[in-house]
C-alpha cells in the first residue's frame, strides 16, 4: 500500500454527486483519467493550477475541494 | 482453455488493461521490445563468438538487424495500440506523467551514466575496444528498460 499524500481532497464525492466520470474530469481539467484516480486515491497531489481548475470545474472554493490532514504529521 | 490458464481472457485482466494509460501500456510493450530484440543480438554475439573462439567485433548487420528489429516492435505495437484507443493515443503527457517521466529518466540516466564509466574504466586495463562497445550498448539497453521499468512503477506506486 503506497503511503497517503497530505492532501485531503473530496473530489470522488464532488465528481460523483455531479455525476460526472474521472475520464470527463479528466478532460475537463486537462489531465489523464489515471490522474484524477491517483488524486483521489491521494497517491498524487495535483499542482496549484491543477488543483483551482478542479474547484472551478466543480463551482465551489478551493477549500471546499482540497485540505491539509492535520493527523498526517 | 491456453488462454484462461494464462489469465488473458480474466475479468482482471481486461480490468487491468483498462486501467493502464497508453503512455503505460507503451512501456511494457518497450521492455518487451528491448529485451527481445537485446536477447537475439547478445545471443547473435556470444553464438559467432563460441564459433570463432574469440569475442567477435561489433558488427553493422547484426546491429541494423537489432535496429530494425526494435523499431519494428515498437512501431507495429504502438499502432495497434493507437487505432485500439486513439483519443488516448493523442493525449499529450500532463503533469503526473511529465514528473513521471522526469524521474525515471534521473534514474536511468545514473545507470548509463555509471555503465559508461565502468567501460572507460575497463578500457584502460583491457586496451579491448570491442569489449567496452559491448559494455555501453548493454549499458544502454539496460537504462532503456530500466527507464521503463521505473515509469511503471511510479505509475502503480508512487506518484
Amino acid at each position: 500500500m503506497a503511503k497517503l499524500l497530505p492532501i485531503i481532497n473530496g473530489v470522488k464525492n464532488l465528481r460523483e454527486e455531479r455525476g460526472m466520470t474521472q475520464g470527463e474530469l479528466g478532460e475537463a481539467v486537462g489531465v489523464t483519467r489515471q490522474t484524477i484516480a491517483a488524486i483521489e486515491q491521494r497517491r498524487y497531489s495535483p499542482s496549484l493550477e491543477t488543483a483551482f481548475r478542479i474547484a472551478r470545474e466543480f463551482n465551489v472554493g478551493f477549500e471546499q475541494v482540497f485540505s491539509w490532514d492535520e493527523e498526517s504529521e | 482453455m491456453l488462454t484462461h490458464v494464462l489469465w488473458i481472457d480474466s475479468e482482471e485482466w481486461k480490468m487491468f488493461l483498462r486501467e493502464m494509460s497508453f503512455q503505460e501500456k507503451s512501456a511494457w510493450i518497450m521492455i518487451l521490445a528491448l529485451i527481445i530484440s537485446g536477447f537475439f543480438y547478445f545471443s547473435g554475439v556470444v553464438h559467432l563468438s563460441m564459433s570463432l573462439g574469440s569475442l567477435v567485433p561489433p558488427l553493422l548487420p547484426s546491429l541494423i538487424k537489432y535496429t530494425v528489429t526494435l523499431v519494428i516492435i515498437s512501431a507495429v505495437s504502438h499502432i495497434v495500440m493507437a487505432a485500439m484507443n486513439p483519443k488516448e493515443a493523442n493525449q499529450k503527457l500532463d503533469e503526473r506523467e511529465r514528473g513521471i517521466f522526469d524521474r525515471a529518466g534521473h534514474w536511468s540516466g545514473f545507470i548509463l551514466g555509471f555503465g559508461v564509466v565502468m567501460a572507460l574504466g575497463g578500457y584502460l586495463f583491457s586496451y579491448n575496444g570491442d569489449i567496452m562497445f559491448y559494455t555501453i550498448l548493454a549499458t544502454l539497453m539496460l537504462a532503456q528498460i530500466a527507464e521503463y521499468v521505473l515509469r511503471i512503477v511510479f505509475y502503480r506506486k508512487m506518484m
